[in-house]
């Protein structure tokens, strides 16, 4: 099976075809997945300024990294639950978006820093404690991590910016008759003027 | 309505400077709604107990200061490149209004008690009450698209 007739396959079950054409659910969810950007982001910034020594001195890094994990957990639990009902309900769609490709590559470079820096640093942070400066190895990570999780917001507002290839996409938003909800681009901007 | 002509606004007239605004102020209310929310967290007794809440506020305050300054420079700005849409966009007006309550009630009560290390009751009641005004400001801001 190929990627593309999987995400065919993935939008057409019962369940994404009428979370997309809701116009209320797929709202909810993308405001949820902003809440947990909210939420998520300033703890990843608070945590990452403290790992560079900007802030928050007073606290140790053991006692910012332990007591934030938890929340981590949660906030990165809600936003992958809301993107994949949002990236289901659509799946087709995106396989042809570029900035949605750049995201999940961007995603799989958070595991990837996640794997490289989890023994040297999140796992480490008793003995990151008791040392004098803050190791480069932690103010490396700290930076790596500012630049994905920006980059990450940068490639998701741009999804919404790249126009479906109307002529091979099977399925829009609210195309389901009798859903009035206009789709989900922006009226700020006339569709003429979007890229 | 307003004499102003949206069509001459820079927003409207360069293909980059629009979604390069909404990232701003994206990154930005990211930034002062999550930190103001490890606040919120601690007087809920969810997260960061080791610390007063008073002690957070402390640190976390200029963060959020200097992020929501960023948001209320470029909401506005997003706003001007079609006022008109925005005035008559039942979400856009709900937002501006949970955002006035949100911004008064976080410079004044929820100051005070952080301030004051309050007791669970107290701080989970005034960090509930924060976290959910702050949500329905980012509600309203995505219904925009919607309504």
């Amino acid at each position: 099976m190929s990627v593309l007739s999987f995400a065919q396959w993935v939008q057409s079950t019962a369940f994404f075809t009428a979370l997309r054409g809701s116009a209320y659910v797929y709202p909810i969810v993308l405001s949820t997945h902003m809440i947990a950007i909210a939420l998520f982001g300033g703890m990843i910034l608070l945590l990452d300024v403290r790992l560079l020594g900007w802030t928050m001195r007073s606290y140790t890094l053991s006692e910012m990294v332990n007591q934030l994990r938890p929340l981590k957990r949660i906030g990165f639990l809600l936003l992958i639950t809301c993107g994949l009902l949002m990236a289901g309900c659509k799946a087709e769609e995106y396989y042809y978006n570029a900035f949605f490709r750049t995201k999940m590559t961007l995603l799989a470079l958070v595991g990837v820093h996640a794997l490289i820096f989890r023994r040297g640093v999140y796992r480490n942070t008793a003995a990151l404690d008791g040392a004098p400066r803050i190791p480069a190895q932690a103010k490396l990570a700290a930076s790596l991590s500012l630049i994905l999780w920006t980059s990450l917001v940068i490639a998701g507002r741009g999804i919404g910016y790249i126009e479906p290839p109307l002529d091979k996409i099977h399925a829009r938003l609210f195309a389901v008759p009798g859903a009035a909800a206009p789709a989900i681009a922006s009226k700020a901007v006339p569709p003429d003027r979007r890229f | 309505m307003l004499v102003y002509d949206p069509s001459t606004n820079p927003l409207n007239n360069n293909e980059w400077s629009f979604p390069l605004l909404e990232i701003i102020h994206i990154a930005s209310f990211a930034v002062s709604v999550g930190t103001i929310a490890v606040v919120d967290l601690r007087l809920l007794g969810l997260g960061m107990r080791r610390q007063s809440s008073a002690q957070l506020l402390k640190d976390t305050a200029p963060w959020t200061l200097i992020a929501l300054a960023i948001v209320l420079m470029s909401g506005p700005m997003i706003f001007s490149s079609d006022p008109n849409m925005y005035l008559n966009n039942p979400g856009f007006i709900f937002k501006m209004e949970a955002l006035l309550v949100a911004i008064v009630y976080n410079y004044t009560i929820h100051r005070k008690v952080a301030q004051s290390n309050p007791s669970p009751v107290v701080g989970a009641l005034v960090g509930g009450v924060s976290l959910a005004l702050w949500v329905s400001v980012v509600f309203g801001g995505l219904f925009i698209a919607f309504t």
